[in-house]
């Protein structure tokens, strides 16, 4: 089984991916993008790679039972898809925290206040292959607990939580 | 009077609702705002079609009585929770305003983009 492990970034994908207990092998997809130039171009204005999703496509062809962390995931052949959450005030803290620049750490909060992930995970994969994890008042342990539950295709589905008022 | 007849309509279109904004050219002044959620009962249908084109046609109504003849529209977000047709929210909102008797300006797709050193090649768009 593939699992894509989404989220907006600062959701804290990286972090929960390293504490679970699934056996499934783990793809930090961010690093190998940047790591093997996997990418149509660089954006400048957002310092960001343009990832090219057919080249991460091939390079994964034929790797099964992994479980691919990052916000690009959803973008690739998988079987389930599980989305972390953050309320976008939160998320701020976060990526600010992690020394995101204001300019980034509050498009990503807008995007996650928009359900920008979720929405392209469902587009992708229906809504029976997604589940949300909200992770905004939980520890990193919480939250790894609850991505081993979604592995097994239990938790909430897409809709559990919004975030739009934060753009009120 | 120097008022402007013209104004700008927000749209946010999210996976749960769509809610709207209208304001002055400026974007200082808020001269009428509404949801998804307000004018359908349903969580769920927070983000359909309908309850986009409900709430429009409230806001038009609001914004023609204030003498506001056309809007330009900033579109955030793809939104609806219809897979087939990515952003029924924002495109009914924007049919709903022009039925409603609004003209329609400029329509600008200011959806943000996900990153942190890595982005995906394709803007969610409407
Ligand atoms: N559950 C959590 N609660 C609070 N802070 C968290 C949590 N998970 C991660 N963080 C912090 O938030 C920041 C982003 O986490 P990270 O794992 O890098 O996110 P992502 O990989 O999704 O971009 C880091 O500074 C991390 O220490
Ligand atoms: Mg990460």
């Amino acid at each position: 089984m593939r699992v894509a492990l989404t989220g907006t970034p600062g959701t804290g994908k990286t972090t929960a991916s390293e504490l679970l207990d699934s056996d499934l092998s783990i793809v930090h997809l961010n690093q190998l993008v940047t790591e093997e130039g996997l990418a149509l171009g660089h954006d400048e204005s957002r310092d960001s790679a343009i990832a090219d999703l057919d080249a991460i496509t091939d390079r994964l062809d034929g790797r099964d039972d992994v479980l691919i962390e990052s916000h690009l995931a959803h973008h690739l052949p998988v079987d389930r898809v599980v989305v972390l959450r953050c309320q976008p005030e939160a998320l701020i803290d976060r990526l600010t925290d992690r020394g995101e620049s204001a300019a980034s750490a509050r498009e990503n909060a807008e995007s996650e206040a928009l359900d920008v992930v979720l929405g392209e995970a469902v587009a992708a994969h229906g809504e029976s292959a997604v589940i949300e994890i909200d992770t905004t008042d939980r520890s990193p342990a919480e939250v790894a607990a609850a991505i081993d539950r979604a592995i097994d295709g239990d938790g909430p589905a897409p809709g559990s939580v919004s975030f739009i008022e934060y753009l009120t | 009077m120097s008022d402007s007849r013209w104004a700008v309509a927000h749209v946010h279109a999210s996976f749960n609702n769509t809610i709207m904004t209208v304001t002055d050219l400026t974007g200082s002044e808020t001269l009428a705002k509404s949801s998804g959620g307000t004018v359908v009962k349903q969580n769920r249908d927070e983000a359909s079609p309908y309850a986009a084109m409900q709430m429009a046609e409230e806001v038009a109504e609001n914004v023609l009585a204030q003498g506001i003849d056309g809007v330009h529209v900033r579109v955030r977000g793809p939104g609806g929770n219809e897979q087939t047709n990515p952003g029924p929210g924002a495109q009914a909102t924007i049919r709903a305003l022009a039925r409603a008797g609004l003209e329609i300006g400029r329509i600008e797709d200011v959806t943000p983009i996900p990153h942190d050193g890595t982005r995906s090649p394709k803007s969610s768009g409407f």
